[in-house]
């Protein structure tokens, strides 16, 4: 079966959900990431080097 | 006696500095033995990937060429940076009080006269081993010369960049070939136009590089400056 | 002394412990509805297209990730000449912040660019002049980020890192001139939002496309730049406790 059989068979939204997936599903997790690693790393500093809190 | 002085000394420190890379080169015979061995040995490496006999290599001359310059350029250039490296060499050309433009400049000068080099017996490797037809010498001459200039700047610019690191040899490859990746496109296109004999199709890659070749000596002569003073 | 410098860190338990503040919760919750707002007018409320049907869809996230690829390559380009300029360690941090959110829009745009392609095209990739020059585009903020991540003295690793920041501007110029023109000699079609005029429902999701993202994109900045400059204290930390506790030691003996 070829791919654009494929596509015309299912419709291109499984691609429109792999897309949406991918984006929001790398923004969540590297804003995590992020996250998380300020928190550890903000217990080794002291609150007056954190100059935003 | 000049108008601008600061030019002349950065000019006559770059002369300087080429002829010394240059007679340590050729002294210490490295690119002789080593350089050019591989990128002959590149050109049939090509010839075993692609079948000579159905005429591919040919086709493909343009871009083989490109590519065998670019990885045997690499070579040299790393090794333009790593003789410096050595002994702390370094430390004694920034105390020399030699200006780092003039030291840039030299530095692209004789990574430039080594690739040309490499480019004539590359060019002969090609036109005998891949049995290409040469036309359009002046747009294949314009090219070399004007690649030639963008390879070197920038190699030379990113080459300080990478210098004196532990990661210096995966480095520059990583920081220097996306970089030169119009300078592929360019040079093949317009060899391209040059060997198929529509060399006016080939004029604006030379104008490209040119431009690409400006951008970097200015980023070199301003950029050298803070880079030496470091480390 | 010693014991002063290891006491404000163990005290450092008692602040706020996160790169959050009271502006970037603000802008976090602001930044989830809007995202909520793209998903119900980018999935459910705005219409099929008559030429690329449901995969327009993925327009509404794949052009603001492009954008702001570009946004991002800027903001280290600047961060980088400022740094150079003034020394400001501060627009150092800045241009890092920036390489890195920039590298993850530009990841994001080539896979949506390639699930775009797969249902229209037929093929995930084509030599097409933006999808490449949008790879080079990653090629060149990873070398960036290399130099950025190096182990190497402070001095050293951000001149390095200012100068590659600095010319990506350039090169991305460059980059991108010469893929279009190698594309457009071997006339391959180019990818385009259609050229039917969007309108309507349409246009107003591709606009909170770019709302959405960009303010991902400033919230990504902000909380990256401020783990950059904890992992700055804490290295700056560490050197001075490790000297301490030599210098310490050297008292004993």
């Amino acid at each position: 079966m070829s791919g654009v059989l494929f596509a015309e068979a299912t419709g291109t939204w499984p691609y429109v959900a792999a897309a949406w997936v991918v984006v929001f599903g790398s923004m969540g997790a590297y804003a995590l990431v992020t996250v998380v690693r300020g928190r550890r790393l903000s217990k080794k500093v002291p609150p007056e080097k954190r100059r935003w809190s | 006696m000049n108008s601008c002085p600061a030019v002349t000394i950065m000019l006559s420190d770059a002369w300087l500095i080429a002829r010394k890379d240059l007679k340590l080169e050729i002294r210490s015979r490295v690119a002789l033995n080593q350089v050019i061995p591989f990128a002959l040995l590149v050109l049939v490496l090509f010839a075993f990937a692609l079948d000579p006999d159905r005429g591919l290599l040919e086709k493909a001359t343009p871009g083989l060429y490109w590519i065998a310059v670019l990885f045997s350029g690499l070579l040299a250039m790393q090794r333009s940076f790593a003789v410096e490296a050595a002994d702390g060499v370094t430390d004694a050309l920034r105390l020399s009080g030699l200006t780092p433009s003039g030291i840039y400049l030299g530095k692209t000068l004789s990574v430039a006269v080594q690739l040309l080099v490499l480019e004539v017996l590359l060019g002969v490797g090609v036109a005998v081993l891949y049995g290409t037809s040469i036309t359009g010498w002046l747009l294949l001459l314009a090219t070399i010369v004007v690649a030639t200039a963008a390879i070197s700047t920038a190699g030379t610019l990113f080459g300080v960049v990478a210098a004196g690191l532990r990661v210096r040899e995966t480095l520059l490859p990583l920081l220097l070939l996306p970089v030169l990746a119009p300078v592929l496109i360019g040079s093949t296109r317009a060899f391209e136009a040059a060997l198929s004999g529509t060399p006016s199709e080939g004029w604006p890659w030379v104008g490209l590089m040119s431009v690409f070749a400006a951008v970097y000596v200015v980023a070199g002569i301003f950029g050298f400056g803070p880079l030496m003073e470091e480390s | 002394m010693t014991t002063e410098t290891v006491g404000s860190v163990e005290a450092s338990d008692s602040g706020p412990t996160s790169t959050g503040s009271r502006t970037t919760m603000i802008l976090g919750i602001i930044t989830l509805i809007s995202l909520g707002v793209l998903v119900l007018f980018g999935l459910i409320l705005s219409p099929a297209d008559a030429n690329q049907g449901e995969a327009v869809r993925i327009m509404y996230v794949h052009v603001p990730s492009a954008t702001l690829s570009y946004v991002g390559c800027f903001l280290t380009a600047i961060g980088s000449v400022v740094y150079l300029w003034r020394k400001s360690r501060w627009w150092e941090l800045v241009a890092y912040a920036g390489a890195e959110v920039a590298a993850l829009f530009t990841a994001l745009t080539l896979a949506t660019g390639m699930l775009w392609g797969r249902p229209t095209w037929g093929v995930f990739w084509v030599w097409d002049a933006r999808l490449t020059s949008e790879a080079m585009l990653m090629l060149l903020l990873l070398g960036y980020l290399a130099v950025r991540r190096l182990a190497a003295d402070y001095e050293v690793r951000a001149k390095r890192a200012a100068i590659v920041g600095l010319l990506l501007v350039p090169n991305v110029f460059i980059v991108r001139q010469s893929v279009q023109w190698w594309r457009t000699l071997h006339q391959t079609p180019t990818l385009s939002l259609s050229g039917a005029e969007i309108q309507g429902l349409m246009l107003f999701s591709l606009f909170t496309g770019f709302v959405s993202i960009t303010l991902v994109f400033i919230w990504m900045v902000i909380h990256r730049f401020r783990v950059a400059w904890l992992e700055e204290q804490v290295d700056a930390e560490g050197l001075d406790t490790a000297i301490a506790e030599r210098r310490a030691e050297g008292l004993v003996s």
